[in-house]
């Protein structure tokens, strides 16, 4: 054989093994959420700290970018037998984003060698902390999301670290459970480091340890291949996620993209501060797995037999400002940051679309809300909680085809519950369960949102829908596809008295209480009036576009179902306005930013950034408060404005 | 007067009979073109030939049996009867949201499959049942007269009903069924809680869908089969081969064709169970290698049933044989990424034009092609030497091949199998594991064409120790349907908690009795088929789990367990099947039991099998010797003709072993002895 072949063959097998550890972690898995939403994932890592192999079919697949070498420098003198136990953003230097996600790893020997760490973890479904299961989007500091444990020995050579153990059980709501779940991960290490041992044995330590180098350069190669071929250039982009559970003002994420003979750079300079809420992504400045997601996104729709390792993310750097939501402290409670990760994705895609226009959709709903119901069991009095519906919304329109409706690739992996298991389970009666019935415009239009509407059937009950995001500014059309749709929830939809309560905190409910919860849809793409007239029949007769919306927004002539040729020629005869613009973020956007300009912005950024970390949203938020209330102010000339705003941030951090 | 057994296999392309001489077990297999446009004509004329040319009279037939693809090339190619929806009102998009997930995230072209229904001819009808089977509203006949005129005016051919909670109270589809067919008489119509009754809405909706798409063209083709086999003469009643591995007769299946629809994978699984235990291993891991793909399926005791299968783009929750692909077929192709790594399919070069050995056009290397290159096929050996294999061709095809990858000819021929090799390792590996399988205790048992030649490759890469090749690998179907048993699946979803504190007993009464009501079903059932079978079983089984959980295990539950009434035989049942499988277990948690199911079989006689056709020729068979290329290096193989192997004889690799439809690749590492029904039997040599 010779090296390319061994190459292919040993990456084959490598596969094999991560695959198989994902398998035994969710078949001894313990706790149901592991089971349910595979929220767990193995990885093979090189000693450099980067993933040398990892798993296409099993898990929740978008850890490709994680880098363990913080963890393994924080743990000198790993020797045979070792395992480490982590789940700390700090010292593992952002390969940890949140505290339920417990991570084991266990370094791998050959011949008194180190060849590699087999890796893997599973989001606990409770490390204490204020509530159960640890998240809570209004949480505003580590401290308040349970225990973290910095790389530490649960493991020394083969004997089992009894303290540690008591003192990590000792503080979660579900110690058997996590105890189970962890013991699943041992197992799955266990076998991965079985599985190197009879490679090694077969093929002999030396060439692993060439085959792991050489995987990851060929995987370099490959991504250069179509990294290459984005223009160089710097492109830009913003989005926004909405924290109205702490204030009315959007946090912005800003990326310059900048492609350099297939070299990427990710700047991410004039990003609001971090939150005083759950949704920092602690990264620590590095490019680690949620920075980079909109790029593997991208490199693996390119080309779908890209060896999956690390070595496909080697000439991606990033520039992420400290103390930004992107970049927080070291404490910032960072529960829902999946939410921020799935709009860091939507602007880097918005920043690189630029450069590819035809590879990339346009943004989807971005956002997936689990819906809790949580009702007193009548028999013991005490609550018992299921899960309704993980609500999506739609995939943006994609430059060779319509979105998907109802689902989007942040979280198109997990699986929705029937209404009849939801019907035997909870007391509640499902009203509707199925596709908005409209979808952004575009020559490929956005995936529909989704709509839930139950009614409650018991006394005092409670539905918590953590990582809701879109409900007030639209996911982005492309080269003239109209912005998508929002997301809602409305009270009572079918009474006078209905009212939307924005996204959900926490919401009480009594017997016969109707709640309407709406996903968001996806951006569509291109001129709505380049559309096939037969897609748009389709549409109509499927009753996601009316006649009328055939006429106006798409210029096809329909009448009573039947396509009308000649009058949609006639239509279509007439060239189209505004449609050539390459974003459209809907008017809500519009008006955000005619009140708080992007320049402005950028200049608040510029002020804040050398303010300590927790401190700037605070200011922010006051700054713009001034900006909202006294309109003069934005007429300014921007060396004046400077000047005031910055006294008066002298004055609101003035102790 | 000898009586027969015929089974046939109608294909894509070929249309394959098997006879079976019930009292020597003697097989003999034929094939014919078939007919796509009119599959019954090919069946019936070849099986009137056959009759002729063996001088038999059509009573000597007392077993006839029939697979055909026909329901699972209508799905896969959407070639079905205009077919419409009726659902509760609200849920419109049954179908469109499916279970909501993206088959493939990462690829932000994914295409999610269209449904079988349009949305435009999915129709929603006011009606309401509760999850306790309480009918809030029954729908209202004008409703459904309003949908019937727009199903007619859209040429609707077929209709599925499924609404909410109908397999607890069928009552509500029950008459939209009668008012539909009050309205439209013409439309074949079918309902949810009829064809599955199992709680999911989504996949019962799904069933019914499917069962309506086919129902039309299946019931027209099994009606010509059925009265052409009568008129030739048949007695016996036509029997179908079904997804579970059982048969049922043509014209229950007529009625419900989406059983079928994963029957072909089904049979070989089933006669690979039959051989492997007649064999005295009951633990294996078959191995079919065909042009295409290479598929496995476990056997711990009995088939493993999934009810997670897929068909084209859909999955079925009816239970089936569990097969899965693992990899490349004889056919698939070998090429180069833009970087110059080696990958093997999923592309396949088919039957046409083929490995490029098959000099129909061919000019990719395949697989084949480095079987034939390093000699492991002999070119004139395939099919008895029906076909003649040109190596020069393949020869050609992998030279190419190799010059991209700096290698030589041969070299590159192997590099093929071992990447193809690692290929299936890396896919089954993580199989195995997901099934909770300890493969060291199991034996992999290789059929199909290619299965024997890749066999041993496979075992030694995966740490399998033991392989066994039956004595006719290519006829594993046909003698699996040739020796099926009736078996029909019944379930009934019940959603009752099954407390570990002895309060379970009104429950269990409750269970007891709905078992009771199933069994009396199936047996109806069997009585109704007028076959006469040589003992009749009913299979009981329940979906269960810790409540609050979401993945449900079965455990097969004896008469014994159902008898218990404090649920402690119950508890037992699913405690034993949870820790094997997940390592742990939790004595004192309530259970749930969801579904209840029965599979009721009806027992034909077995018959004789895979037995070696008289003593075999000699009982030291002479071993001439050829060159393959193995391991980086030319080695000399011995090679062995299958009819000439004896009970008895052993060998070690590297070997071949070559015989009318496929050729046996024994690789260097393990040895080989013929058992007394003249399988061959590998075991791996340990390291010394």
């Amino acid at each position: 054989m010779n090296d390319k072949v061994l190459l292919e063959v040993l990456n084959n097998h490598f596969t094999g093994i991560v695959e198989e550890m994902g398998y035994v972690i969710h078949r001894a898995g313990f706790t149901v959420f592991v089971k349910e939403t595979w929220d767990f994932d193995s990885a093979l890592v090189a000693p450099s700290g980067e993933i040398f192999c990892y798993p296409r079919n099993i898990g929740v697949t978008n850890m490709l970018g994680m880098h363990m070498g913080a963890a393994i420098a924080a743990v000198p003198d790993l020797a045979p037998g070792d395992v480490v136990v982590t789940n700390d953003p700090k010292t593992t230097a952002g390969m940890c984003t949140h505290l339920p996600d417990i991570m084991l790893f266990k370094p791998l020997f050959h011949e008194g060698k180190l060849l590699c760490f087999a890796w893997c973890f599973v989001h606990s479904s409770d490390v204490g902390g204020l509530v159960p299961g640890s998240i809570a989007p209004t949480a505003y500091d580590r401290f308040q999301e349970g225990f973290a444990i910095p790389p530490t020995r649960l493991y020394r050579r083969g004997v089992l670290n009894e303290e540690l153990l008591r003192i990590i059980l000792h503080n979660c709501r579900i110690p058997e459970q996590n105890w189970g779940d962890m013991k699943a991960l041992l197992s799955a290490l266990t076998v991965a480091e079985r599985r190197i041992t009879d490679l090694a044995c077969r093929h002999g330590g030396e060439t692993i340890a060439q085959a792991i180098t050489g995987v990851m350069s060929y995987a370099e190669t490959r991504a250069c291949e179509i990294l290459s071929k984005i223009p160089d250039g710097t492109y830009k982009f913003s989005d926004y996620i909405e924290i109205d559970y702490v204030t009315p003002y959007h946090v912005r994420i800003n990326v310059a993209l900048t492609a350099k003979a297939g070299a990427i750079h990710l700047d991410f300079t004039g990003t609001d501060p971090e939150v005083r809420a759950a949704m920092n992504l602690p990264t620590f400045g590095r490019p680690n797995q949620w920075i980079v997601l909109g790029i593997v996104n991208y490199l693996r729709t390119s080309d779908r037999t890209l060896p999956l390792n690390r070595g496909l993310l080697r000439s991606v750097t990033a520039t992420i400002p400290e103390g930004t939501v992107l970049n927080p402290g070291p404490v910032a409670a960072s529960g829902i940051r999946h939410v921020t990760g799935y709009r860091v994705a939507d602007a880097v895609l918005g920043a690189l679309c630029q450069a590819v226009p035809d590879a990339i959709p346009a943004a989807g709903a971005g956002q997936v809300a689990i819906v809790l119901f949580s009702y007193r069991d009548p028999s013991t009095g005490t609550y018992r909680v299921s899960v309704l519906q993980p609500m999506q919304g739609g995939s943006g329109a994609r430059p060779i085809k319509d979105g998907i409706d109802g689902v989007n690739f942040s979280a198109g992996s997990l699986r929705n519950v029937p209404t009849e298991s939801i019907e035997n389970e909870a007391p509640v009666l499902v009203h509707q369960y199925c596709l908005a019935d409209s979808a952004a415009a575009g020559k490929y239009r956005g995936g529909t949102g989704v709509v839930f509407e139950f009614e409650c059937l018991a006394p005092e009950a409670l539905v918590t829908a953590r990582g809701m995001d879109r409900f007030r500014l639209r996911p982005y059309g492309r080269e003239g596809g109209k912005a998508g749709t929002l997301g809602e929830v409305i009270l009572a939809p079918a009474q006078e008295e209905a009212r939307c309560t924005g996204k959900i905190d926490v919401l009480r409910l009594q017997p016969h209480d109707v709640v309407r919860i709406t996903a968001p849809g996806g951006g569509g793409y291109g001129n709505p009036c380049a559309r096939a007239p037969e897609s748009v029949l389709r549409d109509v007769a499927d009753g996601f576009v009316t006649e009328k919306e055939a006429c106006e927004t798409y210029r096809v002539a329909i009448v009573d179902g039947k396509l009308d040729a000649g009058a949609t020629s006639a239509l279509r005869a007439t060239p189209a306005t505004d449609d050539a613009a390459p974003f459209h973020f809907g008017p809500e956007r519009a008006e955000y930013e005619a009140t708080l300009p992007p320049a402005l912005q950028d200049l608040i950024s510029s002020l804040l950034a050398k303010r300590p970390g927790p401190v700037r949203q605070f200011a922010r938020d006051r700054l713009y408060a001034v900006l909202d209330r006294d309109a003069t102010l934005r007429t300014k000339s921007p060396s004046i404005l400077a000047a005031e705003m910055s006294v008066l941030l002298d004055d609101l951090l003035a102790v | 007067m000898d009586t027969y057994r015929l089974g046939i296999d109608i294909g894509g392309t070929f249309t394959d009979f098997s006879l079976l001489e019930e009292r020597t077990g003697t097989i003999s297999v034929f094939k014919t073109p078939s007919d796509p446009a009119h599959p019954e004509v090919a069946v019936l004329s070849a099986t009137q030939r056959i009759l002729a040319e063996r001088g038999l009279s059509p009573k000597q037939i007392r077993y006839f049996v029939h697979g055909t693809t026909l329901a699972v090339n209508t799905i896969i190619q959407r070639t079905g009867s205009s077919t419409a929806l009726l659902v509760t009102k609200g849920f419109r998009d049954l179908l469109n949201i499916a279970r909501h997930r993206i088959p493939d995230v990462f690829n932000f072209m994914a295409e999610i499959p269209a449904p079988l229904v349009p949305r435009s001819l999915v129709f929603e009808v006011p009606e309401r049942s509760c999850a306790d089977g309480r009918i809030i509203s029954l729908p209202e006949e004008k409703d459904v007269t309003a949908i019937a005129a727009r199903m007619m005016e859209a040429g609707v051919q077929s209709a599925a009903i499924c609404f909410l909670h109908s397999y607890r109270n069928p009552a509500g589809e029950e008459r939209a069924r009668e008012y539909l067919a009050r309205a439209a008489p013409g439309i074949y119509v079918c309902t949810s809680s009829d064809i599955w009754p199992q709680l999911r809405e989504y996949e019962r909706a799904l069933a019914a869908v499917m069962n309506a798409y086919v129902g039309k063209a299946m019931r027209d083709y099994f009606e010509r089969l059925d009265s052409g086999a009568k008129a030739l003469g048949i007695e016996v009643p036509l029997l179908s081969t079904k997804s579970n591995g059982g048969v049922m007769p043509v014209l229950a299946a007529s009625e419900r064709p989406v059983e079928t629809l994963m029957s072909g994978p089904a049979a070989g699984v089933i006669g690979a169970a039959q051989v492997g235990q007649a064999a005295g291993y009951s633990r294996l891991i078959t191995f079919d290698m065909g042009g295409t793909s290479a598929d496995v399926a476990v056997i711990d005791g009995a088939p493993q049933y999934s009810t997670e299968g897929h068909v084209g783009d859909f999955p079925v929750i009816m239970p089936a044989v569990d097969v899965t692909s693992i990899g490349a077929g004889g056919g698939s192709i070998a090429w180069t990424d833009p970087s110059g790594a080696l990958k093997v399919g999923p592309e396949s070069a088919g039957a046409l034009p083929g490995p490029a050995c098959y000099g129909l056009g061919g000019t990719h290397p395949t697989v084949t092609d480095a079987y034939v290159a390093l000699g492991i096929i002999a070119p004139e050996r395939l099919l008895g030497g029906s076909v003649h294999l040109d190596p020069a061709r393949a020869e050609q095809a992998l030279g190419e091949l190799g010059s991209r990858l700096g290698l030589g000819m041969r070299q590159t021929a192997e590099a093929i199998l071992e990447v193809a090799t690692s290929q299936m390792y890396s896919a089954l590996v993580p199989l195995l594991a997901r099934k909770g399988v300890a493969y060291e205790d199991f034996t992999l048992l290789a059929f199909g064409g290619g299965g024997p030649c890749h066999a041993f490759l496979l075992a030694a890469d995966v740490g399998i120790c033991r392989v066994l090749v039956p004595l006719h690998p290519g006829i594993l179907c046909a003698a699996g349907s040739l020796a099926a048993d009736v078996r029909k699946d019944l379930v009934r979803s019940v959603h009752r908690i099954v407390a570990g504190d002895g309060a379970a007993a009104p429950i269990l009464k409750e269970l007891q009795a709905a078992f009771g009501e199933l069994a009396a079903e199936g047996k109806a059932w069997l009585g109704s088929l007028g076959l006469g079978f040589a003992a009749e079983r009913m299979e009981c089984s329940a979906d269960m789990r810790y409540v609050g959980q979401s993945f449900e295990l079965t455990p097969a539950l004896t008469e014994e367990d159902l008898a218990d009434e404090t649920g402690a035989h119950l508890r037992a049942a699913f405690l034993g099947v949870y820790e094997r499988i997940y390592g742990h277990k939790d004595e004192s948690a309530p259970i749930e039991v969801l579904d209840i199911r029965v599979a009721a079989v009806g027992v034909n006689p077995r018959p004789r099998l895979g037995e070696v056709l008289g003593v075999p020729a000699r009982t030291a068979p002479a071993s001439q010797q050829r060159t393959v290329f193995v391991a980086g290096r030319e080695q000399l193989a011995d090679v062995y003709q299958r009819v000439e192997l004896a009970p008895g004889f052993s060998f070690t690799g590297p070997a071949i072993v070559e015989q009318y439809d496929t050729t046996v690749f024994v690789t260097p590492g393990f040895a080989v002895t013929v058992d007394a029904s003249g399988n061959l039997i590998g075991e791996m040599l340990r390291d010394e």
